[in-house]
């Protein structure tokens, strides 16, 4: 153990295991500070999710003009299929309709005093995937409008426009959380390591006269301040995890409400690896802000006489 | 060998600690720094292992210039310097062995290299057993040798003490003298600042004698230092004519 490295490593553990209390108290409290980014980075995504996988399968309706033949309407969605940002289109005839409405509507029959059809003829058309995330939805929505012919064009994907909307502002304002908490979490760890320091001072001092490099000095400080840093992460992915378990069936439940297939994804590894990588690196930083300026100020051990 | 050039050490606008201090001391030579407090004794101290830097003049140590010394080459040159210190500095968070280990760590040795020397520098100084305890169990004599084994463990080419003995009573002092003396014997040079007279005249060495910061000669003030007894052949400081 006695490289510099291993030394280094040594030192930073032993001070962990020396103020166990101490040490303990600030893994707890850097780990429920980093614990609602953490909860509000796995929540971004698993709501990213539920916005998108209720657009898949979504569509807007055009409603043609009652003088348009079925064999003009089925041209029509036949032409659309080539449109950038269309998947499929669909073309539902005025027959198609009205057998479809006397089917569904409770007032089905009551079409039948009319004594024609009053139904136009209609196309689905359901927007790629990457229409719908980028938003190209309302572009798409204003050139069919125009397109001779329509008469009307119904949007069904406004409910999950506002539902994406709301995740945007969710995730929005989670970022902000995120960043002050963060900076919060970067605080505590430099806190932390100026009081380090202060522990540390007399090594420092005679390590210094002794020849140590600036490199040797910092190494130990920056090792426990990224220990700091990994394990306040690991405890905030630890409450992270507890609450997505906790919060999973009760979500589940709320889902199947709404006839939804949605469901409260666990974070995956990859995001776990993540989230422990920056927490890392954030004590890094937060030790080499305290290193700065200490290590420049090293005094002498040898009074003035 | 280290020499002084007409060197000056300002630390306020004309509160001068060291003022055109010029001598030179021979490679493995024994000398002490004497004055009273204040007189100057740890600024030339830190001076020649790079804690301060002068105000003017220039210091040598070898063929090192400390003037063309960068911050990232100090720690080299503190490397060939052994430090003791009144009050022995020793660390409370880890034994004799590790406190005596810790320069072998700045120096990266090996772990077989390191328990070698720590034993080899612990049995040196009479502490070959008493490794494993905490320093803070030693007696005063105690402490202070294992000080002197961390700064001779990594074989400095200088040896600098400051008040080494400050703390000790007369028989303590003469120990740690006479391991001074042995290291030195084997071709340190050493240096020693203190004020205790009976230390200076029990065991007489060459000194280099301050007075509010000027380095002075009784009765011959163009010498910057007096030339006392030494156990080498050598004179073990050179005259240096200050030039008036």
């Amino acid at each position: 153990m006695y490289t510099q490295r291993g030394y280094a490593l040594k030192q930073s553990l032993k001070q962990f295991k020396r103020y166990k209390f101490a040490s303990t108290t600030t893994l707890l409290v850097l780990g429920i500070t980093l614990a609602l980014p953490v909860i509000l980075l796995f929540a971004g995504n698993a709501l990213q999710q539920l916005g998108m996988r209720n657009l898949e399968g979504e569509s807007l309706t055009a409603y043609l003009q009652t003088d348009l033949s079925d064999l003009q309407g089925a041209e029509l969605a036949e032409n659309w299929l080539g449109k950038p940002g269309i998947r499929s289109t669909r073309y539902i005839s005025r027959d198609e309709a009205l057998s479809l409405f006397r089917e569904k509507s409770d007032i089905g029959e009551a079409i039948s005093i009319l004594g024609n059809n009053p139904l136009p003829g209609a196309i689905m058309v359901f927007p790629d995937s990457n229409a719908l995330s980028s938003g190209r939805v309302d572009t798409l929505l204003a050139e069919l409008q125009a397109v001779p012919g329509v008469n009307r064009i119904q949007m069904d994907l406004r409910w999950v426009k506002r539902l994406q909307a709301v995740v945007a502002l969710i995730q929005l304002v989670g970022g902000l959380l995120a960043g002050f908490l963060t900076l919060t979490a970067l605080l505590v760890i430099g806190n932390t390591i100026r009081l380090e320091l202060l522990r540390r001072k007399s090594e420092m001092e005679v390590a210094n006269l002794l020849g140590a490099s600036r490199g040797f000095m910092n190494r130990p400080i920056l090792y426990t301040g990224a220990l700091y840093g990994f394990l306040g992460g690991l405890v905030a992915c630890l409450i992270a995890l507890l609450s997505f378990y906790a919060i999973r069936e009760p979500a589940h439940e709320l889902s199947s409400l709404y006839e939804s297939s949605f469901q409260l994804l666990m974070p995956t590894a990859n995001q776990i690896f993540i989230v422990l990588g920056v927490s890392l690196l954030l004590g890094i930083v937060g030790a080499l802000s305290s290193l700065y300026r200490p290590s420049q100020q090293l005094t002498s051990r040898i009074s003035n006489s | 060998m280290i020499s002084f050039e007409r060197v000056s050490l300002e630390y306020q606008a004309d509160r001068f600690a060291l003022q055109d201090v010029s001598f030179s001391l021979e490679p493995g030579s024994f000398t002490y720094l004497t004055g009273h407090s204040g007189a100057g004794k740890s600024s030339l101290l830190k001076l020649i292992a790079r804690l301060e830097k002068p105000t003017s003049g220039e210091i040598h140590a070898g063929k090192i210039l400390y003037s063309k010394l960068n911050r990232r080459q100090e720690p080299d040159l503190r490397k060939q310097m052994g430090i003791i210190f009144q009050d022995n500095q020793l660390l409370a968070d880890r034994n004799v062995f590790d406190n005596v280990a810790f320069p072998l760590i700045i120096h990266n040795y090996k772990f077989s290299d390191i328990q070698t020397r720590v034993n080899a520098a612990l049995k040196k100084v009479g502490l070959a057993d008493r490794g494993a305890e905490d320093p803070r169990g030693l007696s005063g004599g105690e402490q202070q040798r294992v000080g002197i084994a961390r700064a001779v463990v990594a074989r400095p080419k200088i040896l600098l003490a400051d008040e080494p003995t400050g703390n000790l009573d007369a028989e303590m002092s003469a120990e740690i003298m006479q391991l001074l003396m042995q290291f030195n014997a084997s071709g340190v040079t050493v240096l020693i600042a203190t004020h205790d007279e009976g230390l200076l005249n029990t065991f007489n060495y060459p000194r280099l004698v301050l007075r509010q910061g000027r380095l002075i000669h009784p009765g011959d003030s163009r010498h910057s230092v007096i030339e006392g007894h030494t156990n080498r052949r050598q004179p073990a400081i050179k005259r240096v004519r200050n030039p008036a």
